[in-house]
């Protein structure tokens, strides 16, 4: 089934009213945690994990994609009504959407954003159409060499693109790959790291180091941080309205940022933050007037926004495709998948067309959704940033434990999400990324799989990664970027003490 | 004498856990061949590696001053506090009870003194996953002690 009678036969499946309903919770719930400082993405996909186990494998996923896409549109309403990005995705939106506030064009600001998301989304959904049919019929050639390797890449590359220090990236990625191994190996039946707990057989939960890491750590490190919001004025429908020469001034941006953050997304380890940065940067370096951006020039919040929305569309292209999650959110998605007993890859376009363009027709949907209640209903978004979190973060703990228990019965993995979230916000205060932490913990069995049977089949010869040319180009491309980080770790030693942290290094 | 506290405690704490995990998988599980890989090779490996990160983080963590920031003990030690009472006491006295004292427990970190709007929230947040986890989701849980 190709592009269109696919999108088609997907429309047929996600309008379905059990399904759509899901697709509208999906991205109401999502605007509504992107709006809110304090609560992203990543802890609310987390915090639905358990309830999905309730729901078809196809609305699960449809509805967790679109918490994300949701998240996408909400995080620009603080970032420019507030400075004080909803999620990490729309740091970047302050720069120019807060002075465009000041100056009193909040509503222009927020229509720019909007339409810019809705954008940057369908440009993505059409690469996510184009190159899903060509890279599953390559993947057909990737062997277990190549998996491997390209895993390999995606890590490396999410632990030190843009990353302040890539040794302390790297080092939550292979933290997690550890604890990936725990519980019983699939090849040899031993038990590894359980130490004598029967609950650890299975390997860690998922859900349970999803919520503390996210759900929990968050809270405690936003308690302080979120309630000192401020209350934004209210915006009137008519401010929304720009003017004819503020209008032309975005489809450009918007199509320049949306090729880019379709790109980005759909390599690994480069999501949908790093986006939004690039895509900044690119406007502000094209632009023949550079003096206006961080005085509230609508390019600035026109790329970004149409970046971000394009990358969280088009990192789905691995993760459906080859079965390796892009970022850590798309390692979230894989888990939920994984726990419905459904393995992406390059077989799923063919064996569950169903939910392969059910789930990118729905991205239409959910957009053309978003844009249809952002604009009108606008005002009550940002009036939700008038509750306080303190009403907000008991529930989202009460949430946690009950969805954490739901999974199978068991308080055991409540005290775990306890400790985890512990070490989580002990990681949080060092400077590490805890998202990382997940991604290698997803990755990790995948890729010892691989790794084993790529040297079972070549006997035991390591040089099978630099015989096969699609593994030989990812293992390259993976020395080029540890190289890279190398140089620009000495060179920066060499021009003296650390500055202090860009928003870029802490955002992903 | 300054130094980054963070980056020197984290990374000699991974340096340890990472060769704590190479020995222990080398000692108790076959580490195979590169032909065969035993359980042990892809463990043993991990271990090393981030042994070697964990000193690259703490290393020159040593000569450089840190940032520190606020720890946030009393946020911590509520959430944590609530999350723990509530794994303790769900299975004997049930989801009512549990939930009540786990909401008023984890309020106490925020800041606002009043008593009200805790009684009030701890209230909406039971009555909210009693319908949503007991009603809506049928989950098998216990409302009230004795149930169990």
């Amino acid at each position: 089934m190709s592009g269109w009678d696919g999108f088609l036969h997907g429309l047929s499946v996600a309008l379905q009213p059990g399904v759509l309903i899901y697709c509208v919770l999906g991205v109401v719930l999502g605007t509504f945690v992107g709006v809110l400082p304090g609560i992203g993405a990543m802890a609310t996909i987390s915090l639905l994990l358990p309830i999905t186990y309730y729901l078809s494998p196809e609305a699960a996923l449809i509805m967790l994609a679109g918490v994300y896409y949701g998240s996408q549109y909400g995080g620009a309403v603080a970032s420019i009504l507030l400075r004080l990005p909803g999620t990490p995705q729309s740091a970047v939106t302050t720069l120019d959407g807060y002075p465009l506030a000041q100056q009193g064009r909040a509503g222009v600001a927020l229509f720019t954003s909007m339409i810019s998301s809705f954008l940057g989304s369908f440009f993505g959904i059409f690469v996510l159409i184009l190159l899903s049919g060509v890279l599953s019929r390559a993947a057909t050639a990737f062997g277990a060499a190549d998996y491997a390797a390209m895993m390999l890449l995606g890590l490396v590359a999410a632990s030190t693109i843009g990353a302040k220090h890539p040794a302390k990236g790297f080092a939550m990625v292979v933290l997690g790959l550890i604890l990936g191994c725990v519980g019983t190996d699939v090849n040899s039946g031993e038990q590894r790291f359980t130490f004598g707990q029967t609950e650890l057989m299975d390997g860690v939960n998922l859900v349970a180091l999803a919520m503390g890491l996210f759900g929990v750590a968050e809270v405690i490190a936003n308690i302080h941080v979120a309630e000192r919001t401020g209350v934004p004025r209210r915006i009137a429908l008519r401010e929304l309205l720009p003017s004819r020469a503020e209008l032309r001034r975005i489809p450009f941006p918007a199509l320049r940022g949306a090729s880019l953050g379709s790109f980005f997304g759909a390599l690994p380890g480069t999501g949908s933050t790093i986006s939004s940065f690039l895509a900044y940067a690119a406007e502000r370096r094209i632009s023949r007037h550079p003096e206006r951006f961080g005085n509230g020039a609508i390019e600035g919040v026109a790329g970004p926004e149409a970046a971000n929305n394009a990358a969280a569309i088009s990192a789905f292209v691995p993760t459906l495709t080859l079965g390796i999650p892009g970022d850590p959110i798309m390692a979230l998605m894989l888990g939920a998948l994984v726990i419905h007993g459904v393995q992406p890859g390059p077989l799923m376009l063919a064996e569950r067309p169903d939910m392969f363009w059910g789930l990118i027709a729905s991205f239409g949907i959910g957009n053309l959704l978003l844009l249809v209640l952002n604009l009108p209903l606008i005002g009550i978004w940002v009036s939700m940033l008038r509750i306080p979190f303190r009403w907000l973060y008991p529930a989202i703990l009460i949430f946690v434990c009950l969805g954490v228990y739901s999974v199978r019965g068991s308080s055991f993995d409540i005290f775990a999400v306890a400790l985890i979230g512990a070490i989580g916000y002990a990681l949080s205060l060092a400077r590490f990324n805890p998202a990382l932490l997940l991604l290698g913990f997803v990755l990790g069995p995948l890729i010892e799989t691989n790794l084993r049977r790529a040297l079972l089949i070549s006997r035991g010869d390591p040089m099978v990664f630099l015989h096969r040319p699609i593994a030989a180009a990812f293992v390259l491309a993976t020395a080029a970027l540890l190289a890279m980080s190398l140089l620009q770790a000495i060179r920066r030693k060499s021009r003296g003490p650390d500055r202090v942290a860009s928003v870029n290094g802490e955002a992903e | 004498m300054k130094h980054d506290i963070h980056d020197l405690a984290s990374g000699i704490l991974l340096a340890a856990i990472g060769l704590f995990v190479a020995l222990y998988a080398a000692g108790h599980y076959d580490i195979g061949s590169l032909r065969r890989m035993g359980p042990g090779f892809f463990p043993a490996i991990l271990g090393g590696v981030l042994a070697v990160l964990g000193l690259m983080i703490a290393l020159p963590a040593w000569a450089r001053a840190g940032h520190r920031g606020r720890i946030a003990w009393k946020e911590a030690g509520a959430v944590l506090a609530a999350i723990l009472v509530f794994a303790a006491g769900l299975e004997p006295v049930g989801l009512v009870p549990v939930t009540l004292a786990s909401v008023l427990i984890a309020s106490i970190a925020a800041p606002d003194r009043r008593v009200g709007w805790r009684l009030a929230l701890a209230l909406g947040i039971t009555v909210l996953s009693v319908v949503v986890f007991h009603f809506g989701l049928k989950m098998t849980v216990p409302l009230w002690p004795g149930q169990a």
